[in-house]
C-alpha cells in the first residue's frame, strides 16, 4: 500500500441524479493520520460523495484515490483496509451481534474472523454479543457498527453522520473513540451537519454546500480565515456603529440591537478604536475581542456562497 | 470503548480462497430464520410424514377399501406433492436469499468490504441449496422407503425409478430456488418475487400447458420441460402434456436458469447499494 500523504483524494468528482448535480467538481484531500470532518447542511451531497468513494454508486465524472489507489479500478484492494458506516449501520435483526460480524468477516480475509472477540471487547459488547440484534438499542447498534468497521483493522475509517441517534454520553464516548483511533495512526473521515461536533472532534475540515466544497483546511485555518472580531456594547449604539463603519480598520459591522460586532481588517487597531469611540463621547460599556467559532465561519461561508449562487 | 485491537496480519494465499466462508454465511442467514426453517420442514419432511402416515393408517383401518400405502402409484403421488410444495418453499427461500440483504441494508455493508458483487451473488446459490436440498432429500427418502416398505400386493418401484425420481425432485426444487433467487435479486423485493413465481407456477403454467392451440410455443414453459424429463412411470397421465424432445427440455431449463442467474447477477453488480 502506498504511503501517500492523503488517504482520500478526489479530482473533479461529479455526480448527477437526472439533471440535478448533487456533487459538483469536488477536489478533496484528506490528510493521513487525522480526524477529518466533511461538514455541510443536510442535502449538501455528503453521503453521495461517501457512497462514490466506497463504490456504492458510480461517479459521472472525475477521479478518486483511496489510500493512494485509484478507484473504482483498484477498489477491492483499497477497501481491504477501509472500514465504513454509511448512514446508519444495518444488520440482520434475526442474527446475534456476533453472527452479524461473522457475515461481514466472511467477505473479508480469513483471519478477520479471529478478530471478532477482540473488536466486540473493544466496543464493550462482549456480554451482549450472543443476543439477537433486533433486541439491541440504537446505541448498541452503533457500537456494533463500529465493531464491524474495526474488523478490517482499517487504516481509514469513513463514518457518515456517526453521532446520529447517540445520547450526550454516547457522543462524548464517540469523540474519545475517534481521538484514540487517530492516536493509533488511523485516519477518520466523518461527515456531519453538526458543526460543534466536527469542531470538537476533528483536526481538519472541508465545508460543503450544494455539492461543492467551499472551504478546506485545518479548524484553526478556517476559523482564522474569518479575521478578528470584537464585540462592542456602547451608547448611543447608532453613533458607535457609524463611527466603526467609517474606520478603515473595520471591514464589516453588524448589529443585533444591543451589541455591535465588528470584523477587523487590522487586528491591532482595537486600542485606537476604543480611543476614538470614547473621544466621540460614546459610552463604551464593553469591548471584547472574540474568537470566531467554526459555526460562524460556516454560516459566513455558506451564506456568501448562497449570495454568489 | 477501548479500541486497541490485534496487530494486522498480511494477506495470505489461503486467505484469498474465501468462497466457502461466503457460502457458510449464506447458510447461517437462512438457518437462523426460525419461521423459514419451520415452513421448510413442514412443507417437505412434514408433508411426507403426513401423506404416508395417512395412507398407512387408512390401509390399516380398512384394507379392503384403501390399498397399500406403497407402490409406484403412491410414489408418484408423493413425488408430485413434494415437487409442488418443495417448489413453493424453494421460491420462498430463493426470494429470501435474493432480497434479504438488500431489504435489511446489509448488502451495502458487504459491498464496502471490497468483495466483488458477483461473488456475493454466486455464494447465494450453493448457500441456499445446501440449506434446502437436505430437507427435500429427507422427505423423498421417507417417500421412497414407504413406497417400497408398504407396497404389499402392489408393484414396488425399482431402484432405478427411485433414483431417477429422487434426482428429478431435487432438480425441480433447485430450479425453483434459482429462478426465485434471480428474480428477487433483480426486483429487490421478496414479496413481489414470491407472488409472481407462485402465480406463474400454480396458475399460469397449468393454464398455458392446457391451451392446445399455443402449440410448440408451450415448450418454452419450464413446467412442460419438467414433464418431459420426469420419469414416465410417475407421471399421472403416463405421458407429458406437451410433446418435446429430451434435448429441447434440457435446453429450455438451462436457458431459464441461465437467464435468471444472468439478470440477477447483473442487477446485483450494477445496482446502487
Amino acid at each position: 500500500m502506498n504511503e501517500t500523504p492523503f488517504v482520500v483524494e478526489t479530482s473533479g468528482l461529479t455526480k448527477r441524479f437526472g439533471d440535478r448535480e448533487v456533487v459538483k467538481d469536488v477536489e478533496l484531500h484528506v490528510p493521513r493520520g487525522s480526524a477529518f470532518g466533511y461538514l455541510g447542511p443536510n442535502g449538501a451531497g455528503k453521503t453521495t460523495l461517501i457512497r462514490m468513494l466506497l463504490g456504492l454508486t458510480s461517479a459521472n465524472a472525475g477521479s478518486m484515490r483511496l489510500l493512494g489507489l485509484p478507484v473504482p479500478e483498484r477498489r477491492a484492494e483499497a477497501l481491504r483496509r477501509v472500514g465504513a458506516i454509511v448512514e446508519e449501520p444495518s444488520f440482520h435483526g434475526h442474527l446475534t451481534g456476533r453472527e452479524n460480524l461473522h457475515i461481514v468477516a466472511a467477505a473479508r480475509e480469513a483471519e478477520v474472523h479471529a478478530r471478532i472477540p477482540t473488536v466486540l471487547e473493544a466496543v464493550g459488547l462482549s456480554g451482549r454479543a450472543d443476543e439477537r440484534v433486533k433486541t439491541y438499542s440504537m446505541g448498541m447498534r452503533q457500537r456494533l457498527g463500529v465493531a464491524r468497521v474495526l474488523l478490517a483493522d482499517p487504516e481509514l475509517l469513513i463514518l457518515d453522520e456517526p453521532a446520529n441517534g447517540l445520547d450526550p454520553a454516547g457522543i462524548l464516548e464517540f469523540r474519545g473513540l475517534v481521538r484514540r483511533l487517530v492516536d493509533e495512526g488511523r485516519t477518520v473521515m466523518l461527515s456531519s451537519h453538526l458543526l460543534d461536533e466536527v469542531e470538537k472532534t476533528c483536526d481538519a475540515v472541508a465545508i460543503v454546500d450544494r455539492g461543492q466544497i467551499v472551504a478546506q483546511g485545518t479548524i484553526a485555518e478556517l476559523r482564522d480565515g474569518g479575521g478578528s472580531h470584537i464585540l462592542i456594547e456602547a451608547e448611543p449604539i447608532e453613533h458607535a456603529r457609524a463611527l466603526l463603519a467609517a474606520s478603515r480598520a473595520v471591514s464589516e459591522v453588524s448589529d443585533d440591537g444591543s451589541m455591535l460586532r465588528a470584523r477587523l481588517s487590522d487586528p491591532g487597531a482595537v486600542p485606537e478604536l476604543n480611543r476614538r469611540l470614547v473621544e466621540a463621547g460614546i459610552a463604551v460599556r464593553r469591548l471584547e475581542p472574540v474568537q470566531a467559532s467554526l459555526e460562524q465561519r460556516f454560516l459566513e461561508i455558506t451564506s456568501r456562497f448562497e449570495k454568489a449562487a | 470503548m477501548n479500541t486497541t485491537v490485534a496487530l494486522p496480519k498480511p494477506p495470505t494465499i489461503r486467505s484469498t480462497f474465501r468462497r466457502p466462508r461466503l457460502i457458510r454465511a449464506e447458510v447461517l442467514k437462512l438457518r437462523k430464520r426460525r419461521g423459514l426453517v419451520a415452513t421448510v420442514t413442514a412443507m417437505t419432511v412434514g408433508t411426507a410424514v403426513v401423506l404416508y402416515g395417512v395412507l398407512i393408517s387408512l390401509h390399516a383401518a380398512n384394507p379392503a377399501h384403501h390399498g397399500p400405502a406403497g407402490g409406484v402409484s403412491n410414489l408418484s403421488h408423493g413425488v408430485f406433492l413434494l415437487g409442488a410444495l418443495g417448489t413453493v418453499v424453494a421460491i420462498i427461500l430463493g426470494a429470501s436469499a435474493g432480497a434479504d440483504d438488500l431489504n435489511t441494508g446489509v448488502f451495502r455493508e458487504l459491498v464496502v468490504t471490497g468483495r466483488s458483487r458477483w461473488s456475493l451473488f454466486w455464494a447465494r446459490i450453493p448457500g441456499g441449496l445446501v440449506f434446502l436440498l437436505p430437507f427435500v432429500a429427507v422427505a423423498y427418502t421417507l417417500a421412497a422407503v414407504a413406497s417400497v416398505g408398504f407396497a404389499d400386493s402392489l408393484a414396488a418401484p425399482s431402484t432405478r425409478l427411485l433414483v431417477e425420481s429422487g434426482i428429478f425432485l431435487l432438480a425441480e426444487v433447485a430450479f425453483g430456488f434459482v429462478l426465485a433467487l434471480g428474480l428477487a435479486s433483480l426486483l429487490g423485493s421478496r414479496a413481489q418475487t414470491i407472488g409472481i413465481l407462485l402465480a406463474f407456477r400454480l396458475a399460469l403454467t397449468p393454464l398455458i400447458l392446457s391451451i392446445k392451440f399455443l402449440g410448440t410455443s408451450r415448450e418454452s414453459i419450464p413446467g412442460a420441460a419438467f414433464d418431459r424429463i420426469s420419469p414416465q412411470a410417475i407421471l399421472d397421465s403416463g405421458r407429458p402434456q406437451v410433446g418435446m424432445s429430451l434435448v429441447a427440455a434440457i435446453v429450455v431449463l438451462a436457458l431459464w436458469t441461465g437467464i435468471a442467474l444472468a439478470i440477477g447477477g447483473w442487477r446485483t453488480a450494477t445496482r446502487d447499494a
